[in-house]
């Protein structure tokens, strides 16, 4: 084995990844090279050096301010009784064939509810409003229009004259 | 109650927390808050936010629970959550406002280290601190999949095989970055002691 090779391979030999034959072939190298056992002195003196990072214990309530956070959680999630209807949807299919339903349902309904003479009401209630709608068009076009300052002027004169005679 | 599961592979208590036993799941946490805790503190560098961070890979587990299929390893699987949650807060996480440890009832500075192996005089103490905060801050100037690949290998003593699982990269994949994070790990230590 050259040197470029088993440079490359250091890493490896030192996380004990390579196959016996492969680690055979690299300690016999480092036995002979000297640059390449300095290198892999170097790198031994790091991955010990590594050791130093200490490390942490878990706080003494972890786990209690773990459980407040998932009640916490819990609180906005569906409301129960109707969760069972939301399980299945938690997926973005799920969740885009519900939509596509819901858009499906609506337009058919909308287009049957509409023909049909399920709300036979709804002509007399339209009459009327078009009967209203007239009538304050017509209102508009009113040069004295009834209840305005011009119409109690007229009145007020009118009645003056009916005194007098 | 719990000690009932005490004796129960993770796996198995993990089955009795997708049936919703909290107990079950009380043991699984004390069982692995360490290994899961310390490794996203070798990530993010920040006790606090570790803290936080762990206990978001538990509420993951715990909403997840009904998905976990046991011919998965647990182990694995908790190592996959905690890694993505790590490279996605490292993302994502400067948008993402962290819920506070509790203040008044648990200070971050009740966060402790381990006791074990700590030096007794006060002037071994800040030595070994001073190490520590310089390795600390080594590991956190290294990329991000270069930083978790190491503390994968290094301090969770996980295989190539398994890094690449949890990681979802390619055995060669992982080798290369760990032979760059070893090189550039090294050129930062050599450096900071020049």
């Amino acid at each position: 084995m050259k040197c470029s090779q088993v440079q490359k391979r250091l890493s490896a030999f030192q996380d004990g990844e390579l196959n016996r034959q492969e680690r055979a072939e690299v300690s016999d190298h480092l036995g002979r090279c000297s640059a390449c056992r300095r290198q892999y002195a170097e790198m031994e003196k790091v991955w010990q050096a590594l050791g130093d990072l200490k490390e942490i214990a878990p706080n003494p309530g972890f786990y209690g301010q773990l459980v407040k956070k998932i009640n916490e959680s819990n609180k906005i999630s569906f409301p129960t009784g109707f969760g069972w209807l939301f399980q299945g949807f938690s997926s973005p299919w799920a969740a885009s064939a519900l939509l596509i339903a819901g858009i499906l349902i609506g337009a058919f309904l909308g287009s049957f509810l509409g023909t049909s003479d399920l709300f036979s009401f709804q002509a007399s209630r339209v009459s009327r409003s078009q009967a209203a709608v007239e009538v304050f068009s017509l209102q508009t076009f009113n040069p004295i229009p009834p209840g305005s300052l011009g119409d109690k002027y007229i009145r007020m004169a009118t009645y003056a004259e009916e005194e007098r005679r | 109650m719990t000690k009932q599961f005490d004796s129960l592979p993770s796996e198995d208590l993990m089955v009795e927390t997708a049936k919703g036993d909290e107990f079950a799941f009380e043991v699984l946490v004390r069982r692995h808050q360490a290994s899961v805790l310390n490794l996203v503190y070798r990530y993010v560098g920040n006790k606090t936010k570790a803290q936080d961070l762990a206990q978001e890979v538990f509420i993951r587990v715990w909403r997840a629970a009904d998905r976990y299929e046991p011919k998965a390893k647990f182990a694995t699987w908790i190592y996959s959550i905690t890694v993505n949650l790590c490279l996605n807060e490292m993302k994502f996480g400067k948008k993402r406002k962290m819920i506070p440890w509790e203040v008044g009832k648990e200070e971050p500075s009740s966060v402790y280290e381990t006791d074990s192996e700590v030096p007794h005089s006060p002037e071994d103490l800040l030595l070994a601190k001073e190490r520590s905060r310089r390795i600390s801050e080594s590991l956190q100037s290294l990329p991000e999949n270069q930083r978790m690949a190491l503390i994968l290998k290094r301090y969770d003593g996980l295989s190539y095989e398994e890094i690449a699982k949890v990681m979802g990269c390619s055995v060669p994949a992982v080798e290369s970055l760990l032979v760059r994070a070893k090189r550039g790990l090294q050129e930062k230590l050599i450096f900071s002691e020049k």
